[in-house]
Formats: structure tokens, sequence, C-alpha cells
């Protein structure tokens, strides 16, 4: 072994690049969130402009929040500390700047994109198909870069912020690639492969593991080697972090279904959303109390330390809001709190108090070490926090008793419960206008203090000169244990692997085997136990062994983390897709819709309808007794991308079919408020001026066909025939009630589409497997 | 009034037996982390506090 000692000089370039980023997109989506929360509460600040719509700038603020400010933070965060971590400078310099600079052209192409209408249609996935594949490159080159660096780490250790690196890593790639799948039309326009029930269950697999494995993991990494770093003392108990990391890796996947409680999804995948999420609870109060503990002896330094009140107030944040989160995913909560203004307050408890105050934090902490200069203003860092305290307080709390009383509002009921207390839905809105005023209050103070900061950084910038962290190494390192090297291979080929495999598959042949394969399965599955246990007692070092060499073996513990995040996604996914059939659709069954209904369902989802009315009807006495019949699994069958929302500004539209005339559609579009008085719906006056455009139809009905919808093989021109006689039809209907249209409008083929839903095709009962 | 049909009751095993597992796992873990030895953990807590030299390279490019 070499003793001779080289230099090792970090690339924190590409650090401050991605601070710095994280501070100016961060500004950029939080001015957003400002203006649709007043847009909320002022409908003029719509301006009657297509892009300036609510509609459309909602998912660029929270694509900006998620993945421009959050994303830039996270990775800011995984450069400065795995460089430290593992005693070596990330593996390419170029791999390191094309992440950076590839990341921003997406954040660019998205805010250019989503204002104009560019969307898939799926919450946190709206980006087109060319945007996701530039994603999905731009994922794996920060994946190569980091496991490279990690193979020519000169630390053999893995400390426990890069365990939630890795399971970041990979589980964004896996959710991400699954949840974009799709089939384009044309270059800006695609269909997921997924419809109904399927894509609303992969859609929130996605949706909340994001929440977990972009939003959570790795600012949890962060926060472990930032907050001992800050604090100047080792994280509280490294071996709650460990069991911290392990059991909210394996249970997050699994959670997903809990947004999607009392509607359509099966049962059983409502149990087991909500029973793993309410098993939430422990790693993630686990991880929050060993955040907070590691400030023992030290929270004198709080009351001076800018750095630590950040830290201390995200991670009891974080907190609150993994409290919240269970909470809300029980059944009967869900039942009040669901499609409400609580679950936007317990989101915003997380993106402003954990991902905002941690960004802070960490950008406070970075600062002068990248800049080599003191902070400019301590004060300014303080007042920064107090604003933002203040603000993210009045945010949630306005939310908290908005939701709550949206909730118990409209699921009032008189007379013994049949008659709907409230069934103007607008008596709602106006009771809660004076929260959501107070939520504008509360997103512009914080707002303002991210200004403070981003002007503290300028100062404190501002004719400094950057420098880059070093450290002295051993050409060789020597190590303290001899590193113990594991082959791919021997990950699997030891004890306590072999033992859980057999003892699975055992397990699955008891429970889905017929009589002989069940009784097999069952005796195999008690003996592999009793051999487990027998071989545990007689050669426990060897157990050990394994789980010691695992932390040092970058590969073997990365596929494990993979097959922990994998199982969660595919025992939910797989029935799911077996179940979503024909026959397993209840009662009824979607009527494919028309050409021209087809085209008006693009619009509504080109202008974000979806993200203020549901077409959902839970099985819920007061959502049937507002909304109709409660909604059936087979309604929705055809539906690429399903549609049942997740939030109501406006009311549900499952069955608005039919309920009014045409004319009353073109009028509500034209000017909601001269309909229903009141409304801060937008008008959305472009629909009656914009030319349908029908020249992608004939595309999009033959990828419709390829995705299973029993579309006849019509020609181009049985297409525009059919358009054009439903749309005349329409507009001579229109001009008898005294709107002239003409017949290639969009309004139209909006109005055709919001006229059929609620129609279906009754279908034979279909029994459960064994019945009677 | 309302009725929700399970079409495959055959999937309903899938909360027990994930309930199951994931039990198995969290106790599996916590017993592993229990074990750890003090000199493991105190090298692997220690970790993010190795020292960085003070000399640092200025560079112009940010």
């Amino acid at each position: 072994m070499s003793d001779r000692k080289i230099t090792i000089e970090y690339n924190d370039k590409v650090v401050r690049q991605f601070m710095l980023a994280s501070l100016i997109w961060g500004a950029v989506g939080m001015l957003v969130g400002v203006l649709i929360a007043a847009q909320l509460n002022f409908w003029q600040l719509n301006f009657d402009t297509s892009w300036l719509t609510w509609s459309r700038l909602r998912p660029l603020h929270t694509n900006a929040v998620i993945f421009a400010l959050v994303g830039n933070m996270m990775f800011a965060g995984i450069y400065y500390s795995t460089q430290r971590l593992v005693k070596a400078r990330m593996a390419s310099d170029f791999l390191s700047a094309l992440h950076f600079w590839g990341w921003q052209a997406i954040i660019v192409s998205a805010a250019v994109t989503l204002p104009f209408g560019f969307t898939r249609g799926k919450e946190y996935a709206e980006l087109i198909w060319p945007i996701n594949i530039a994603v999905a490159l731009i994922w794996v080159v920060f994946a190569v870069n980091f496991f490279w660096t990690l193979a020519r780490r000169r630390e053999p250790s893995l400390y426990v912020a890069i365990w939630f690196y890795i399971s970041t890593i990979i589980t964004i790639t896996v959710l991400y690639v699954v949840n974009h799948l799709s089939i384009p039309t044309s270059l800006t326009h695609s269909y997921p492969v997924f419809a109904g029930v399927q894509d609303g269950l992969v859609q929130w697999w996605y949706g909340h593991n994001a929440v977990a494995f972009f939003l959570t993991t790795p600012i949890l990494g962060i926060m472990y080697y930032f907050l001992p770093k800050a604090a100047e003392r080792p994280v509280y108990s490294y071996r709650l972090s460990v069991i911290h990391f392990w059991s909210l890796v394996f249970l997050y996947i699994w959670a997903g279904p809990h947004h999607l409680l009392n509607t359509a999804l099966p049962g059983w995948l409502q149990n087991l959303g909500m029973t793993f999420s309410l098993m939430l609870w422990a790693p993630s109060w686990g991880g929050m109390l060993n955040g907070l503990l590691t400030l023992r002896g030290a929270w004198h330094k709080l009351r001076t330390d800018p750095v630590l009140k950040f830290f201390a107030a995200a991670v009891t944040f974080y907190g609150m809001a993994t409290f919240e989160g269970p909470l809300l995913s029980i059944k009967s909560v869900s039942a009040l709190g669901h499609y409400t203004d609580w679950i936007i307050g317990h989101v915003h408890a997380g993106a402003l108090g954990w991902n905002g105050f941690m960004a802070a934090g960490m950008i406070y902490w970075m600062l002068p070490r990248l800049w080599s200069k003191p902070l400019h203003s301590v004060p300014l860092a303080n007042l920064h926090f107090w604003i933002g305290t203040v603000g993210i307080l009045l945010y949630v709390a306005a939310m908290w008793v908005s939701g709550i009383t949206q909730g118990l509002m409209l699921n009032a009921t008189t007379d013994n419960g049949t008659v709907l207390a409230y069934p103007n839905f607008l008596d709602t809105l106006n009771t809660i206008r004076p929260l959501m005023l107070m939520r504008v209050i509360g997103g512009t103070l914080y707002f303002t203090g991210w200004l403070l900061m981003a002007y503290n950084v300028w100062q404190t910038v501002r004719g400094s000169v950057t420098v880059n962290g070093t450290i002295e190494v051993f050409d060789e390192e020597p190590s303290h244990e001899e590193p113990k090297s594991m082959s791919l291979l021997g990950a699997f080929l030891n004890p306590p692997v072999l033992f859980i495999i057999f003892g699975g598959l055992f397990a699955c042949a008891w429970m889905f085997g017929g009589n002989f394969v069940s009784i097999a399965g069952l005796v195999g599955g008690i003996i592999c136990c009793v051999l487990a246990y027998a071989h545990y007692e007689s050669r426990g070092k060897a157990w050990g062994d394994w789980y010691n060499r695992l932390l040092v073996n970058t590969l073997p513990f990365t596929v494990l983390t993979f097959l922990a995040i994998v199982a969660g996604g595919m025992i939910q996914i797989i029935p799911t897709v077996v179940a979503h059939n024909a026959t397993s659709n209840e009662d009824r069954k979607q009527i494919p819709y028309t050409p021209l209904e087809l085209a008006g369902r693009d619009l509504y989802v080109r202008d974000g309808c979806y993200l203020c009315h549901s077409q959902m009807i839970r099985t819920l006495v007061p959502d049937v007794l507002r909304y109709g019949d409660y909604s059936r699994l087979g309604e929705s069958i055809y539906d690429h991308p399903y549609q049942w929302g997740s939030k109501r500004n406006g009311p549900d539209l499952a069955r608005v079919g039919g309920k009014y005339p045409n004319v009353w559609h073109v009028r509500h579009m034209e000017d909601p408020r001269s309909i229903s008085v009141g409304s801060n719906m937008p008008s959305f006056p472009w629909l009656i001026s914009n030319q349908l455009d029908t020249s992608t139809l004939t595309t999009k009905i033959s990828v419709q066909r390829t995705l299973g919808v029993p579309y006849p093989n019509w020609t181009p021109e049985q297409i525009a025939a059919n358009v054009d006689k439903q749309a005349k039809a329409i507009a001579a209907d229109l001009k008898t009630a005294g709107s002239l249209i003409a017949p290639d409008k969009e309004i139209i083929a909006l109005v055709a589409y919001l006229q059929q839903l609620g129609h279906y095709e009754s279908t034979p009962v279909a029994k459960p497997t064994g019945a009677p | 009034m309302f009725k929700r049909l399970i079409l495959e009751d055959s999937a309903a095993i899938f909360t027990l037996f994930a309930f199951i597992t994931a039990v198995t796992i969290f106790v599996a873990i916590t017993w592993r982390a229990l074990r750890m030895k003090t000199p493991q953990l105190t090298r692997f807590e220690n970790l993010p506090f190795a020292p960085e030299t003070p000399a640092a390279r200025h560079d112009t490019d940010a």
C-alpha cells in the first residue's frame, strides 16, 4: 500500500450552478404560485388569455417548484455531499456540465410548452413526450456520473445519505419511465398506454412516489449530511437512520392508492394503500426525531444561526406533513378532505416548510464555503426565516380551515341524509373566499422571504472569488477494515436472500396454487421458516457478514434497493392490469368517443379542466346526492389519460352530459359568471374563436385503436364526415337557441365531449370468481 | 344503494401478504441495526466530518 498523499479538488462549480439555478427557478415557481392563488380570488387576473389562464399556469407552478426548485437544490446537495462523503471528485466534469445544462434546457422547454397547452394531462407528468425523453436521458447522465463516482471512491463505506441518493436515482427512473409510457400522435401530443383505473393507479403510484423519492428521500440524504455538519455533531442515532432508510424505501412505494380512496379503484387496493400509508408514520417520525435530536446540545445556536433555524423548522414541518399524510389516508378522513383545499395545505406544508426551508438552510450553509466570503447579512437571513415561517403558517392554516369547511359543507345533508344542506356548489366557494385571500398573503410573504435570500446571496457573491473544496487522501486510502468485495451474484447466493426468495415462492404457491400446490406451498413455507431460524441460530455470523459487506458494495446494494421498491409497484399494478378488462367493469362499459368528442376531450385536457373538475363520483352519499350515481370502473375503461381528477375547485363532471342544453355550455365557457353568479372560473373565449384542428384525428384514432379502444377501421374521409355531421347538428341546435357558432370552432367539439359524459353501455353484472 | 363488486377476490390476499412482508422486513432491519457494533457506528456517523484541507484552488467560473 502506498503512503503517497494526493490532493483531490472537488467539482464545486456544478454545485454553485445548481444552487443558483434553484434560487432563480424557485423565485419563478413561487411568483407563478402567488399569481394563480390570486386568480382564484380575482378571476380578472386570468386576462381572458389562454396562456395566462389558471389551468395552464398551475402545471407550470407545480413543475417549477418540484423539478426546478427542488430538483436543482437536490442536485446541488447531492453533488456537494457525495464528493465529500466518498472522498472523490465527480467522475466526469463533462457529464456534470451536461447534467446541469440539460436540466435547465428541460425547465425552459417546460416553461414554454405548458402555458401554450402542450400537456399529457397527468398531474406532475404533464410534459410532452419529447421532453420526457430528454428528462430520461439527462437522468441517466446524472446516474452514470453518480455511480461512476461511487466506483472511484476512496472511502469504502457508504454513509446513509448515499443510500438515500441511490434509492432516489433508481426509483425515479422506474416511476418516470412507467408513468410516461405513451404513443405519440404528433410531435407535441401523445396518449398514455394506460387507461381508466390502470392509468389512475399508475399515475398515483408515480405521483405519490414523486413526493417520496424526489421531494423526500434526496432531501433526507441532504438532512443526514448537512444537519450534523451545521450542528457540528454526528447524527443522533445511526441505527435509527438505517431503520429509517429501509423501512421508508420499502413502505413508501405501496401507498399511492390512498389518492384514490372511495373511488372505483378495487377495494383491496384501497385497503393496501391505506394500510401502508398508516405504517409510514413509524419511519417518517423516526427520521424526523433523528433529525431534531441531532440538535441535542446545540439548541442554543438556533438563536443566532439562521442555518440551524431553517433546518430545525424544516424537519419539524417534515414531521407535521408526514403525520398529516397518513391521517388523510384513512378512508373516512379522505371522504372529508379529498378534493378540497386541505390537500393543498398538506402539500404546501411539505413543499414550503420541508423542501423550501431545507433548501434555504443548505444554501445559507454552502454559500460562504463556495464563495470564500462570509454571508452578507445574518440579520437578513433571520428576517427571511421569520417572514417565511409566518407565510407558511398563514398559508397552511388558511388551507386547513378552507379544506375542512369545504368538506363539511359539500358533505352536509339534512332530512336524515336524503337532502344536501348546501346544494349550490358556489355556497362553498363564497364561504372560503376570505381563506383563499389569506393564502395569497401567506404565499406572498414566503415569496418575499425567498427574494430576501436572493438579495443576500447576490450581495455575498458580488466581488467574491469562487473556491473549490479540496481534501488530501492517500493515493491508496488505508482502510480501517479490509474492503470486503461482493459480486452481484454474491449478493443473492447467500442464506438470508435465498431463504427470503424460497419463502416468497412457497407463500405464492400457498396463496395462488390449486389444492395440491397450495398444500405444498404451505408445508414448504413452514419448512423454509424453520430452516431459516435454525440456520440463523447456528450461522448467525454469516448473515451479519453478508449485511456488512452489502454496505460497502454499491452494485449489490443498488440492486437490492431496486427490488425493494419494485416489489411494491408490481404487486399493485400487475393484478390491476390483469383485472382491467371488459369482464371486470362492474355493470357498465364506456362507449368510445366519436371523433368530434375525442377532439373535444383533447381540448378539455389541453386547457387543464381536470385540474378543477373531477370525473369520479365516489361511493359516498353526498357525492351521489350532488352529482348522480357513483362512478363504475368500466365507465372510464377507454380514457387515455384517465380524468378522475384530484381537486374540486368546481363541481364533478362525471354525469354532466345531458344535464344542461348545448347553449348553456357555450355561454358558460364564454363567461361563467353570466350563468353562475359569483363563479371564479376563468373565461375561455378563445374556444369560441379558435378553429378546431382535425388534421391529426386520423392518427389519434389509429393510436387509440392500437391501445385497445374498439374504433372501427375508419378512413380519413369517414372520420371527417363523422365530425362534420355531429358538429353541424350541435351548431344547428345552438342556432335554434340563439347562439351563432360555426361548426368548425373548438367550442363545438368541447360541447360534444361534455354532453357525452355519463353515457355508458349497460353490461351483464360480472360475478366474482367462485361465486355461485 | 352502494355495491362494490370484488371481481378479483384472489387479489384481496395481496393486502395481507404485503403487510406480513413489510412487517418482516421492518423487524429484520431493526434487529440488524440494533446489533451493529459501536466502532462500526462511530465510523459511519463520523463520515461527514472528514477534515477538508484548508487549501482551496480559486476559480472564476461561477
